[in-house]
């Protein structure tokens, strides 16, 4: 049966019911909820388990990024091993699009978790993620791991 | 003490009245707001945010306070003076209690129309002062809507004095001792209606409309002056609630027969006038807005007629059965 005006009756009734419900409201600077696993935001370097970091200054990442967001000033040694003189990230520029990420041979950035990205120095949000620090050499390292092994077991 | 000294008394204790009034019912407003829609309302200013609004009237109070240079200066500044003093006025004659009135007139529910019907007047000013073609057009919803909506909402009070037999607002109350005249249910639901439009309240809100209109006609004020229109439009919400509770739900009386104690009586008038408030804010957090067409034919080929009817109605049982109805006289 349809009764004229019964919709804004049963309106209100939805609307009473709503002031009881549990309120969805996350009081944010106060209280945080766990990001989602996949929450991507800025990009961050990645490390070996001894701490060296694991980028080779290949500079594929400051190639792929549209926003020129990523910058790798890198010296060549004499040994022809190359040294990660700053690793320059702006920000403020990032739109966190991850095709950095995706370029990257050696996985070694990701996207990180950090999402609280206001500054109150605008100067802070040019930062180098990595400075003067050896450039890895997976081969090397490789290797490495290898003859340890194999003295290892030997 | 002099008369005047008490009536100069009687008129600041209405005015912190409608200052109190304002300052609560906009934090009201928000935490309603808030709750229907399954938010918290403000919550950072003292605990559960109760001291939001006093903040934000003294940054009211503190904001610059510029003159678009178009404005027609006179009459915008006069215009908020004329919004503010009738919605001050009203006060007047609500009855907290038997004797916490500021002013017993014998024509009090007169009173309080003519009062509130001078508003329009300050509206439309400001909406022509303000030189803004946003300001005129919510400022003629106004005045349109309020104009038209006169009419039904006294015709609508008109059987609340038929049986109680006087236009005095005390002997209204004092009429619903034991039978509150919401009985009368079409009388109560076309003031209802009618005085939310009356009011701007939401399903009718075409004054403000926020989306369509910016502010309505309070466009171009700012500071004080746009407080003074912000407080006014509060205080008449006030004003509504209080008259339904007067006219309708037995002001200040507990009901049933019941002697009301003297001390307690303003305290009930104020819950249950708080309890109207509460239930007009949650129409405005739940309806939508009609249409301004809609609107007005719903006054004058609705109301308006049915107003008549209905008073026709009760005119003749409250004179057939005299003395059976809420003590007729």
């Amino acid at each position: 049966m349809r009764v004229y005006g019964w919709g804004l009756v049963r309106s209100m009734v939805i609307a009473y019911k709503n002031l009881f419900r549990k309120k969805i409201t996350v009081q944010y600077p106060h209280e945080k909820i766990a990001l989602p696993e996949r929450a991507r935001w800025a990009v961050e370097p990645t490390f070996y388990d001894d701490g060296d970091p694991k980028c080779t200054a290949c500079g594929i990442c400051e190639r792929t990024c549209p926003d020129y967001v990523i910058k790798i000033e890198t010296t060549t040694l004499e040994d022809k091993s190359k040294r990660i003189d700053r690793w320059h990230y702006e920000i403020g520029a990032c739109m966190m699009c991850g095709l950095c990420v995706e370029a990257c041979p050696f996985d070694a950035i990701r996207m990180g978790q950090d999402y609280e990205l206001a500054r109150t120095d605008p100067a802070t949000l040019a930062v180098d993620l990595l400075a003067d620090v050896p450039a890895a050499q997976p081969k090397r390292r490789a290797e490495a791991a290898a003859a340890a092994k194999g003295g290892a077991d030997a | 003490m002099s008369d005047w000294l008490i009536a100069f008394l009687r008129w600041l204790a209405a005015l912190g009245l409608m200052l109190t009034n304002g300052v609560v019912m906009i934090l009201m407003l928000r935490k309603v707001l808030g709750a229907l829609h399954l938010r918290l309302g403000p919550m950072d200013n003292g605990p559960w945010g109760i001291f939001q609004t006093l903040f934000d009237v003294l940054k009211l109070f503190t904001k610059e306070d510029p003159t678009p240079k178009a404005v027609d200066k006179v009459l915008f500044f006069l215009a908020p003076a004329l919004v503010f003093v009738p919605s001050l006025a009203a006060y007047i004659v609500v009855p907290f209690s038997e004797t916490w009135v500021v002013g017993d007139f014998d024509l009090g529910l007169l009173f309080i129309f003519a009062i509130m019907s001078i508003i329009p007047l300050g509206i439309l000013m400001a909406g022509w002062a303000s030189n803004n073609k946003w300001s005129l057009v919510g400022a003629m919803r106004v005045v349109g809507a309020q104009i038209s909506y006169e009419v039904p909402l006294l015709l609508a009070a008109l059987p609340v004095v038929m049986m109680a037999g006087s236009l005095n607002m005390n002997d209204i109350v004092e009429a619903q001792r034991s039978v509150w005249f919401v009985v009368n249910l079409p009388a109560f639901a076309l003031f209802f209606i009618a005085g939310l439009i009356e009011n701007g309240q939401t399903p009718f809100d075409l004054i403000e409309a926020e989306s369509e209109l910016v502010g309505g006609y309070a466009t171009e004020y700012a500071s004080m002056k746009f407080g003074l229109l912000f407080l006014s439009e509060f205080s008449n919400t006030f004003i509504l609630s209080a008259m339904i509770v007067a006219l309708f739900f037995g002001g200040w009386n507990i009901g049933f027969g019941l002697d009301t104690p003297a001390a307690l009586a303003p305290a009930i008038f104020m819950l249950k006038t708080y309890i109207g408030i509460f239930i007009i804010m949650t129409i405005r957090g739940t309806m939508p807005r009609v249409r301004v067409d809609k609107l007005l034919a719903l006054g004058w080929k609705f109301l308006l007629p049915a107003s008549i009817a209905w008073t026709m109605v009760t005119a003749l049982v409250v004179k057939l059965g005299s003395g059976m109805i809420g003590g007729g006289q």
